[in-house]
């Protein structure tokens, strides 16, 4: 089976911007796969470089060095064929559009339809079955204005899963969410993984909002390492992964470097720890 | 009233596109970009008479308004540009791109004139006051002189724009709406923002025939700042304002053919009570609704 995201050797460097400026090594050989249906948490310091890693993924940007495939295609022409849904980490329309939410919700699946083309019936049925999955059904034709942050955010991800993507990138979901806010968008995002069959990558600074979402989880500073469990991240299961005290960061989470198995320089480990833990290096996200 | 003909339909179709085209200008927030543009279109104009091309016949007027449109497709571009390398700060590159266009413009203006003074002394005089006359049209437009050919091609460039616009409406509306996602979504932000850019700027240089350098960018706001007063719905947000700029373009005609005021300032000044008018009946109904 192909599998959703292939990133094979992957680096890439910002250019210097200016004439002061230095280029900036955003990710430095990042080696891995996502199967498809896997919810994949990628969890990193601020300046780790998970922004870099979902543009990368979205085609938005090319890699330095590597390569990167999805769904066995160039992340331009799946991106190109719909089959990535994706939620931005701060919504920056305008609130003050005259559009409703099934406008906007429609937005995702129309704009791949030829101009002379209607919208068809099973176009139809797919942005009303998005719309109904992220339980916005009552407020359909409420123009967008008069949503609250919670609703409009499910607006724009019944707009990325509207046009039946396989694979669903979230950017940094939940910031400023409270932990049953949390928790609620980790069943929406499980209920959507289930009913359409997605492949869910979410990045995110924050533990607790990999933890609602994903079941397989990896840490990125600049490079990148897996922590695979068998039984999936269960509240259990976090409990022994995150033995080590990183409050200032992760509040009361903790993270026991030894579950990374995978990582075998021991020094790469302590570093892995050191930047997951305790690194807030600024800069790009 | 034959004369007046091609002049009322060229007005009516210009203002028919600055309708439509205007809801997209004020909901991208595009208002000083088409400033930039227009005032940008000066410059063009200065080449266009230095080059030796300009309005003394059908296809002089022709061929100095394609040099204009260029001028004008090079500078939106080139805000384009700008702003990608400010970080997204179009502010900046309209600064550069108005103050840059309008400067050669002049200089260019007073290059041509004085090219004109050397040549021809006998008539210096006659020509400083056709330039300076030339200057007030393209500051703030002159319809009058709209004969059938020059209709015949506003009518087929307002038709070539909506025929665009209606192909890429879907595209238009995400990019407008929310730009930042649209490449994810396989479309091209960078391809759509140039597209209704160069749209933008030959709009303009249409918009400048009626109202000059000065006004026209306006014909691209008010109908569609007036409408987005009116409804929350984006379909009739499209009507209204296709309205307010046929209304105002036909009642400013009509006070400006009875009282005898220029056509294009009296257009604008139409839409602009429409776009008051607007304004009030929205905070009435907020008022009504509080």
């Amino acid at each position: 089976m192909v599998p959703a995201v292939e990133i094979d050797h992957v680096s890439y460097t910002y250019p210097a911007s200016g004439f002061d400026a230095s280029p900036l090594l955003a990710i430095d050989d990042v080696n891995f796969t996502i199967d498809e249906h896997t919810k994949l948490g990628v969890l990193g310091p601020n300046g780790g470089g998970k922004s870099t890693l979902i543009k990368l993924i979205l085609g938005m940007i090319k890699p330095t060095s590597g390569t990167i495939r999805v769904f066995g295609r160039s992340p331009i022409e799946a991106r190109e064929q719909g089959l990535i849904g994706y939620l931005p980490q701060r919504i920056e329309a305008d609130r003050d559009w005259p559009i409703s939410v099934e406008q906007v919700v429609a937005l995702g699946r129309a704009c791949r339809i030829k101009p002379w083309k209607k919208l068809a019936v099973d176009d139809r049925q797919a942005i009303n079955r998005a719309i109904e999955l992220v339980d916005l059904a009552d407020l359909a034709h409420r123009p967008i204005g008069g949503l609250s942050g919670g609703q409009l955010q499910r607006v724009m991800i019944a707009r990325a899963i509207a046009g039946n993507p396989k694979l669903l990138v979230l950017d940094e979901p939940t910031v400023g969410v409270d932990i049953a806010g949390q928790q609620r968008f980790g069943e929406l995002i499980e209920t959507l993984h289930k009913e359409l069959d997605l492949t869910v990558v979410v990045v995110s600074h924050d533990m607790r909002a990999i933890a609602a979402v994903a079941d397989r989880i990896a840490c990125l500073s600049r490079t990148l390492h897996f922590h695979d469990t068998a039984q999936g991240l269960t509240p259990a299961v976090l409990a022994q992964v995150f033995a080590h005290d990183v409050a200032g960061v992760f509040g009361d989470i903790h993270i026991d470097a030894h579950l990374a198995d995978d990582c075998d320089d021991p020094s790469h480990i302590h570093q892995h720890q050191h930047d997951c833990g305790c690194g807030d290096q600024g800069g790009e996200s | 009233m034959n004369e007046l003909a091609p002049i009322i339909i060229a007005a009516l179709a210009i203002a028919l596109m600055g309708g439509a085209l205007s809801v997209f200008v004020v909901l991208k927030r595009l208002a000083f970009i088409g400033q930039g543009i227009s005032h940008a279109a000066f410059g063009g104009v200065g080449i266009a008479l230095v080059l030796g091309v300009h309005g003394a016949t059908t296809m002089g007027e022709i061929g100095q308004l394609a040099i204009v449109v260029a001028f004008s497709i090079l500078a939106a571009l080139w805000i384009a540009a700008l702003t990608r390398s400010h970080q997204g700060r179009a502010d900046t590159a309209i600064g550069v791109v108005l103050s840059a266009s309008m400067a050669l413009g002049f200089v260019l203006f007073t290059f041509a004139e004085s090219g004109h003074g050397h040549d021809e002394h006998g008539h210096a005089a006659a020509e400083h006051q056709d330039e300076h006359h030339l200057i007030e049209e393209i500051l703030f437009g002159n319809i009058l002189d709209t004969d059938w050919p020059k209709a015949s091609l506003a009518i087929a460039v307002v038709i070539a724009i909506l025929a665009v616009v209606w192909c890429i409406r879907r595209q238009l509306i995400f990019w407008a709406f929310d730009e930042p996602v649209v490449d994810a979504y396989g479309l091209n932000s960078k391809r759509i923002t140039n597209t209704f850019l160069v749209i933008l700027a030959v709009a303009i240089v249409m918009a400048m025939q009626i109202a000059g350098v000065v006004l026209a960018a306006a014909m691209l706001v008010l109908p569609g700042a007036g409408a987005l007063n009116l409804s929350s719905k984006l379909r009739s947000v499209f009507v209204y304002s296709v309205l307010i700029a046929v209304g105002g373009a036909s009642i400013g005609m009509l006070i400006g053919f009875q009282a005898g005021y220029p056509i294009g300032p009296t257009i604008v000044l139409t839409q602009s009570v429409m776009y008051l008018i607007s304004h009030i009946a929205k905070i009435a109904a907020t008022r009504r609704l509080a």
